[in-house]
Formats: C-alpha cells, structure tokens, sequence
C-alpha cells in the first residue's frame, strides 16, 4: 500500500468516527454504506490533495470512489493539473 | 378561550381570485421569447450546454412525437427515470404538450438494492397506471432489473432531442387549467405511494404568487440549481417557474454537486445567478467544503436571494455561510426563508426579501417551549433561551391554522400542527383516496409539521410524522424499521429509526435503537451493526449515522404495545447525552 493510501484511509476513518475499525484499500466504503454521498465531498478535497490533482466536476461518480484503490486510480484517470 | 381565526395574508381579501396570465404551462412555455437563453445543463467549466427557449421547445416538441408514437395521449401518465438533465426535461415538457402527466422518479444508483428500487417502481407504475416508462439512451444495462413495469407499461428508451424535427407545433394538445400537469412523488416506499397530482391552473397561481412575492424579473434574473429534479423544489423553483415566466437556469447535477459543493460558488459567480433555493444543510456543507484560502475569489454579488427551504430552518447554518462568504459581496438579507411542499405545489410562506436584516428572529424560553409548546419570548440570548428563524409571511389566497393533537385551534405562539388551506392546494393523492381522506380534511391539510406563529409569520419547528430528513430527502422511518426488523439478531418489532439534528451536518442523521435477540449478542455489536448499515442502505440508499443495539425490553412500550419513539429517544438521551442537541 502507497503512503498516500495509507493516510486516506486514516483520513477516511477519522472522517467516519470509527478509529478502530479496519479497512483496507479494496474495502467497499460507499456501496456499504461506511461512507455517505455527503462525505465524498470532502474525501475528493483530500484525494486532490494526496494526489495533487484537480478532479473537475462531471468527471466522477460515487462508484469511482467506492474503495481507496479505486479513488487512486480515478485520480490518475481524469486528473488535471492544479492551476 | 375562543377560536383563534386562522392566519391569513393580509392581501387575500382583496385577491379573491388569481388571474393567470397562461391557461396552462405549454401556453407559456410558448410564449417566452425564443432567442432568450433558458437553460444551462453545467457540467464543469469546460463542459456547458445552454439551450434557448425556442431550442427547448422544439426539442420537447420533438420528444412529444416520440411519446405519441409510442400511444401517449392527453390523460395518459408517463414516468420518467433520466439524469438530471436537458434531456429529462424536454420528455417531462413533451408529455405535458400532449396532455399527458408526467412524473419524474428518481434515478436508480449502485447503493440500491435492485429488488427494493423495482419494488418502489412497481408501485408507482401500478398507482399510475402509466402508459409509459421512459428511460435515457445510456441507461446502464446491468440496471434494466431495477425497472419494473406494469401491465399496462411499456418501456421507452428516449434520445437526448437533438435530432431534426420538432418544428411542428402541436395542436391537437387540449390542456386545460384544471388537467393534472404532473404527478410529484416523495421517496421511500412510503413516499412512493403518495402521488402528488397537480393542476395546470395549480401551478399557475403558485408561481404567480411566488413571483410577485421575490419580484422575479424573466428579463433581469437567474436561477441557479443543483436540486434534483423529482424533488418539488427542484421541480418547482427551478424548472416551472423558470419555464412559465422565462427566467434562465443554470442548472448542475445533485450528485456532481455534492462531491464538489464549491462549484455552486463558481457557478453563481460566472454566470451572475440572483437567485437559488437550498435545503437548510448545503449553508454550512458549501462553507465547510470549500478551502479557506478559495472562498474570497468568488463573486456572489448578483445573489438577490438565496432561500432556506425543505427542512427546518437553523440560523447557525445560515450565519455560517454568512461569515463564511463576508467577502464575496453577499450582500446583507441576501439569505432568506420559505416554509414548502409538494401537496401546495411548492411555497406556502417567503421572508420578506427587502428586509436586509433577513429573516426575522426570535429568542424564546427553552424549557417553556420543550414542555408546554409556548413561546415565551426573552431576550437575545438569555441563559437557557432557544431562538426561532421565521420561514415569512403567507403568500396570497393562503391560509393556516395551528392546531393541537386534538384539532383545537391554538392561539399565537402556541406551537402545534400546521393546517394549510390555499387556491394551490392538491386535489389528493393520485389513486389514494385513502390517503387523501386523512391528509384533507373539511379542505384543511394537515401538514404533520408543526409550529407556531408570532406577528403573522411563521415559525417551523419539527414534524409530527417523525419523517427524518437528511439533507433536504424524505426518509420515512417505517422503512428503516422494516429492513432493521428483518436482520436475525433483532427481535422482530422492536425497532425505532429517528432523524436527530446533527450540528455539524446542518441537517439529521439516522439514528437507530435496535433490541437484540438475546443479550449474549450484545457481544458481537460491531458485526450486527455493520450488517445493519449495509442492509438499510442497499434498501433505501441512506447512510446511519448511529445504531444503538440494546438488550431485550429495552424499548420503552406505548399503552397499545408499541415501541413509543418519544419516550424511547428521551431514555436514549439520558444513556447518552451527546444525543441532546438544540
């Protein structure tokens, strides 16, 4: 696992309140439930800046973002540069 | 003590009746100047689309075509299941062009479970009995299982409209004010029941009150949106209204919106929006999402006004986007109120917005008003006060009256149900006379909301029907009951769901009290609740903010057996007090 995954996933259990609960990166966040449609506004913020990306609006849906590994890989797929 | 006289708008004596300018929406609709940008489907900066009036309605003319060679008819229903979009907009015009009701439902997502969504669906066909389903080109496959249909449906694979054609007019449409326009639906199963049927004429005198009461200007204004469209807000405000009196929209999608919530920021500074309605959530959600060092690039100087609607209204919320956005010439009284619904086609109330100190507030007794309902007014922020944020004042031709459990008319500040009466309101539910009998009543509705009312403006406090509203969407607690009830380690029947304000959300979150099985379960929580947020969303497509499983006969029991919610959140509240939030 990347660093930058790594602290997603701190990023995304802080976020969720549940400090001891265990994930990983293929753990399913969104279809499960751990993580609403709310929060993903906040997890893209994060993805952006782990990546040091800018991810446009229309580029991705919820299900792009359904597992840490997935959200890396939606990153590199339609991430632009930061202006 | 005598009954009071309901509320009304001092103006309604003199308006006894509306005159409307358009015997339905498609004569208006028509009657906007062609050349005059209607809307804008904003997807980002790089990708817009804006289409004229006149490019509308020939695209909608052109999916009308489509429709009727399908056997649509003046009368028929049509469900709608599209994006958010310029092409679900056009078939929902087509349809009304043709006479047809349309109603537009909300599109499937992967955290649905299929068997619940066709379920809902199968429910709203067989209710409607609607002719038609229609659905986008791109509807994805692996999702056709979703769509149910009745006997009397069939399913429609509808194009975007771009196509040639659509250049001549329809003529054989006969609508008039009094035909059904469309059907609004809430969500849920529950929700799904309830089929809203509202008149053209309906419609007319709604969004003609609304007009005069914003001083909304075709020429001058426009409205900016990311609300969904099988909402009645989205719906209302942001696509009759527009239509019927030819203001712009710019127009995003709900669920592009909320994982990028600044893009409302950018949207309204580029295109100099005036206008936008918002649930109460999305004025601190917008703030709290968007980085500090970006939010004084944004213009939002052209906001005439930015309306809190479709949940209860905080002040907290609204002061924080206040703050939040100080220097991005908000102007003063830019964020104002309205206290809506779908059974009214949409506003029953709006703040006055040349008031530029915005709404107004009240402070009143805390403890008076949790145990007897009163307000007592105290000063600004008095030790132990709570205050009020007023959704305005009653639009023309409305009346309410605030009532107690037993239907006695209460007096000002009381707080109690709230019963509308109005030259908007629905007729009933479609096909629920049922339903209809108990929500209409000696041509009172009930609203199950409750509040009260001090100087002639309305204050909303909560809803009697225990309905959780999370983010502006409807949940209907027997939902979440039924699928927690089913799981094997809770004990059949002994399930409370309820929405608990969340100050940090700006909105509720779903809090659930389950009672297990047997006690020695208790050990093995993390495992049952993990189970049970999994299964409430893939049911109903919501998140749980918490689930509180509890040892067998721990639910406090109404005298007719019943898990009691009131009293059951009270003991929730003492086991855990960080549940107790003003």
């Amino acid at each position: 696992m990347t660093e930058e995954a790594q602290q997603m996933i701190e990023y995304i259990l802080r976020r969720i309140r549940k400090p001891t609960l265990v994930i990983d990166e293929n753990t399913p966040l969104v279809s499960s439930g751990l993580v609403d449609s709310m929060a993903l506004g906040e997890v893209m913020l994060t993805l952006e800046d782990l990546t040091n990306t800018r991810i446009p609006p229309g580029a991705v849906k919820p299900k792009d973002l359904d597992t840490v590994a997935k959200m890396f890989a939606t990153a590199q797929r339609v991430g632009k540069p930061r202006k | 003590m005598g009954l009071r006289a309901p509320y009304k708008n001092t103006r309604s004596h003199l308006l006894q009746w509306c005159v409307l300018r358009y015997r339905n929406l498609i004569d208006a609709l028509d009657a906007a100047p062609g050349e005059r940008p209607f809307v804008t489907a904003w997807i980002n900066e790089d990708e817009q689309e804006t289409v004229t009036f006149a490019e509308f309605r020939r695209r909608a003319r052109l999916q009308a075509g489509g429709l009727r060679a399908h056997g649509v008819n003046g009368g028929d229903r049509v469900i709608v299941i599209m994006p958010q979009g310029i092409p679900a907009m056009t078939v929902f015009a087509g349809a009304m062009m043709l006479g047809a009701a349309p109603a537009l439902i909300a599109y499937p997502n992967e955290k649905v479970e299929p068997s619940k969504y066709r379920s809902g669906l199968a429910g709203v066909t067989a209710n409607l009995k609607a002719k038609l389903v229609v659905i986008d080109e791109e509807f994805p496959h692996e999702m056709l299982s979703h769509v149910s249909l009745g006997e009397e449906s069939r399913l429609l694979r509808a194009g975007d409209g771009r196509g040639p054609g659509g250049e001549e007019e329809l003529t054989d449409a006969k609508n008039q004010a009094g035909r059904i326009a469309f059907i609004q639906h809430s969500a849920g199963t529950t929700g799904l029941q309830k089929g809203v049927a509202l008149t053209h004429g309906a419609v007319l005198r709604q969004l003609e009150h609304l007009v005069q009461a914003l001083e909304i200007n075709g020429a001058t204004d426009r409205i900016y949106s990311w609300l969904p469209l099988y909402h009645d807000m989205g719906l209302v405000a942001c696509f009759m209204l527009p239509l019927a009196y030819h203001v712009p929209v710019v127009m995003q999608s709900p669920i592009d919106w909320v994982m990028h919530p600044e893009t409302m920021l950018q949207v309204i500074s580029e295109h100099k929006c005036t206008l936008a309605w918002l649930p109460n959530f999305a004025f601190q959600f917008v703030p709290r999402r968007t980085r500090l060092n970006r939010r004084a690039q944004y213009d939002l100087s052209s906001i005439r006004a930015l309306i809190n609607c479709s949940e209860p209204v905080r002040t907290s919320s609204m002061q924080e986007f206040e703050n939040a956005f100080a220097a991005t010439g908000l102007k003063a009284g830019a964020l104002q109120t309205s206290y809506a619904m779908a059974e009214n086609v949409f506003a029953v109330t709006q703040s006055d917005i040349d008031r530029s100190s915005g709404p107004t507030r009240i402070w009143a007794d805390g403890g008076q008003f949790r145990n007897s309902h009163r307000v007592v007014r105290v000063a600004e922020g008095s030790a132990g006060s709570v205050s009020f944020t007023s959704s305005g004042r009653l639009l023309p031709n409305h009346e309410i009256r605030i009532v107690s459990d037993s239907g006695t008319p209460l007096r000002e500040s009381e707080a109690g149900e709230i019963l509308i009466k109005s030259d908007c309101l629905f007729d009933g539910y479609y096909n629920r006379a049922d339903l209809t009998e108990k929500a209409i009543v000696d041509g009172w509705y009930y609203t199950g909301d409750l509040g009260f009312c001090v100087d002639e403006e309305l204050y909303v406090v909560g809803r009697k029907k225990d309905l959780i509203i999370v983010g502006g969407e409807n949940i209907y607690p027997h939902d979440i009951e039924e699928i927690v009830a089913s799981h094997r380690a809770v004990h059949d029947g002994r399930v409370i769901a309820m929405g608990v304000y969340n100050p940090d959300l700006g909105t509720e979150e779903i809090i659930i009290v389950a009672e297990v099985e047997s006690e020695d379960l208790l050990a093995n929580t993390v495992e049952i609740e993990r189970e049970i947020r999994g299964q409430v969303t893939a049911g109903l497509g919501v998140t749980v903010g918490t689930v509180f499983l509890k040892p067998p006969k721990w639910i406090v029991k109404s005298t007719a057996g019943k898990p009691a919610r009131c009293a059951t959140f009270e003991k929730l509240q003492k086991e855990h007090p960080k549940l107790n939030v003003e």
